[in-house]
């Protein structure tokens, strides 16, 4: 199974913050919500990041 | 009563009640062998099935992936420390190694996230065994 890098990038976040909302914070909607801010900041920062390896000198 | 309060009075009743040394260890151990088997001998069934649907799947997307399994004769200490991780994943690793799967491909195109894959599994069972034992002591809700 090969994955493009967004598409495992984009999995390894969504299985991550499953985990890391299920086990964080009381209640659901604060599960949910947690979970959901840790997904965005996942792919958010891998992306960010991404671009400024972008323009590095290579 | 009503129903949301009477759910958190039994839940407060489970946690104030200290477990015994050994039902926190079965609770642990439990929780290593299965991913999310601790939270449901708590009680937790969604979060149990929860844990256990976002852990296997990390760990069998690993594999679909050609991850490594890392060895413990190496010398490096990363490699070591992979090797604990992917071993932290309890009984998934015994069962892949008993279909025959020793290893995966390094040349492989995705091997490298293959091995995240099956190295982050491992972590999130060392956290979610660090929740029930937190569930069971009574820190934690």
């Amino acid at each position: 199974m090969a994955l493009p890098h967004f598409y495992a990038l984009v999995l390894f976040s969504f299985l991550v913050s499953v985990v890391f909302g299920a086990i964080a914070k009381d209640t659901p909607r604060d599960r949910l919500v947690y979970g959901a801010k840790s997904f965005g900041l996942f792919v958010g920062v891998a992306v960010l990041i991404g671009w400024i390896m972008y323009f590095l000198p290579r | 009563m009503p129903k949301r309060a009477a759910e958190e009075a039994v839940v407060n009743d489970r946690s104030t009640a200290q477990p015994a040394a050994g039902r926190l260890f079965g609770i642990c151990a439990a929780g290593w062998l299965v991913p999310g088997c601790g939270h449901l001998l708590l009680g937790r069934r969604w979060r149990a099935l929860i844990l256990f649907a976002a852990i296997l799947t990390m760990f069998l997307f690993g594999l679909g992936m050609k991850g490594d399994f890392f060895l413990t004769s190496s010398d490096s200490y990363l490699q070591k420390l992979g090797w604990l991780s992917v071993w932290c994943v309890g009984a998934p690793r015994w069962v892949a190694a008993f279909f025959g799967y020793s290893g995966g491909d390094p040349f492989f195109v995705s091997a490298d996230y293959g091995t995240a894959f099956l190295v982050a599994a491992g972590m999130l069972n060392v956290l979610t065994i660090l929740d029930a034992y937190d569930i069971a002591t009574g820190k934690k809700q």
